[in-house]
């Protein structure tokens, strides 16, 4: 979906709680987000589950995403990462709500996708297929070393120091 | 190994969301601090978010919008009023139960369930902690103030990781003194002439934890 369309999807659901609007968000990102959380190892029950709470959080936040500051998708995923990390939290006695915290961090952070998007585009390119994928499986798909390197068939050490090399290459970028 | 590339890690950490819930709130406090710390956690962010565009899309069988309005009972959000990650933690950070460890030196424990040890630490201007050393890995954000110490000198919003490798006397700022949020792995250990005594306290210490 193009970014303009999705800005006003949800300039519509933001001031006239427009459900129309909201079920072509819904058709958008919600197919996105369910499968990350699968991805991320959890049941079909509990994925559904937590899409729902993402879902639902975008519908009342909405007034609080600003579309000159962020990307829709970005802006979805930081909210699908930190449902993930609640639930996690829910079976320990917990004291911090991640999404609280989150929000204040994006009300105060200055840093904007926009500005940061050739950075982004340098490094993408400056990765190899097989690094981007390292750091997919690492660091979207939270996959321990121990299974990336069964998936990959490669030694758990190699793993880890091409891991390593790959965040020392973007470094030069940061 | 480099400290910017560990601190990197800490960041990429947060980003992707697999740091416990101590590390989790020392990096949003280090983010909140630090601008370049929050720059590097939006392009991580933004680079992982774009796995979602391509990752192959799972439709929800048994969820419609509707549900995700329904459930939310059209609860208006409420602006987090609070003025950092810690004291929406914490509340008001200048009503610290700070408890005595030495003249000069002061500290307050967070309760946290997690394998890593959080604390603050609120030093006098001028006062030094004794030379000491690092079983684990040590991470030090300064929230108010600054310190020195052999490696450099740190003010608000710098972060310090040390280890074993690393022996330091760290001293605080004359003016300020300072305020600092600190995550151990492990206990320190203590060098030098009062060495074997700190580590002893520390040793006895740890059981009433």
């Amino acid at each position: 979906m193009e970014n303009t369309k999705i800005v006003n999807l949800i300039k519509k659901i933001a001031e006239e709680r427009d459900e129309r609007a909201f079920s072509e968000i819904f058709d958008f990102i919600a197919p996105k987000i369910n499968a990350y959380y699968i991805k991320n190892n959890l049941s079909s029950e509990q994925a559904e589950e937590l899409t729902q709470e993402v879902l639902s959080t975008i519908w009342i936040k909405a007034k609080l995403f600003n579309p000159e500051k962020s990307k829709f998708i970005t802006w979805s995923f930081t909210i699908a990462r930190n449902k993930r990390i609640d639930f996690y939290r829910k079976s320990k006695k917990s004291n911090a709500n991640e999404d609280d915290i989150r929000d204040f961090l994006y009300e105060n952070n200055k840093v904007n996708d926009y500005e940061i998007e050739t950075i982004i585009n340098k490094i993408s390119e400056e990765l190899d297929q097989n690094q981007q994928k390292l750091i997919k499986m690492s660091f979207f798909e939270q996959k321990s070393h121990k299974k990336i390197a069964d998936e990959l068939e490669i030694p758990l050490g190699t793993v880890k120091s091409r891991i390593r090399a790959t965040l020392n290459k973007m470094q030069k970028f940061l | 190994m480099n400290s910017t590339v560990q601190k990197n890690e800490l960041i990429f950490g947060y980003s992707s969301g697999n740091l416990g819930e101590a590390k989790s709130l020392f990096v949003s406090m280090y983010l909140h601090l630090n601008s370049l710390a929050a720059k590097r956690a939006s392009i991580f962010e933004n680079i992982l978010a774009n796995n979602l565009q391509s990752l192959k899309e799972v439709a929800p069988r048994n969820l419609k919008y509707t549900d995700c309005i329904k459930t939310s009972s059209d609860s208006e959000y409420k602006i987090n009023t609070s003025n950092n990650p810690l004291s929406n933690f914490l509340g008001d950070l200048n009503n610290i139960n700070w408890k005595f460890v030495y003249k000069g030196f002061k500290e307050f424990n967070l309760p946290f369930d997690d394998n890593d040890t959080v604390k603050l630490i609120k030093i006098d201007p001028g006062t030094s902690v004794p030379l000491h050393s690092h079983n684990g890995k040590e991470y030090i954000l300064v929230l108010e103030g600054s310190f020195c110490d052999e490696y450099g000198e740190y003010n608000k919003g710098d972060m310090q990781i040390n280890d074993q490798k690393i022996k330091h006397k760290p001293t605080a700022s004359n003016k300020d003194g300072c305020i600092c949020l600190s995550i151990t792995e492990n206990d320190i250990v203590f060098i030098g002439k009062f060495g074997s005594v700190l580590n002893l306290l520390t040793f006895i210490k740890s059981f009433f934890k």
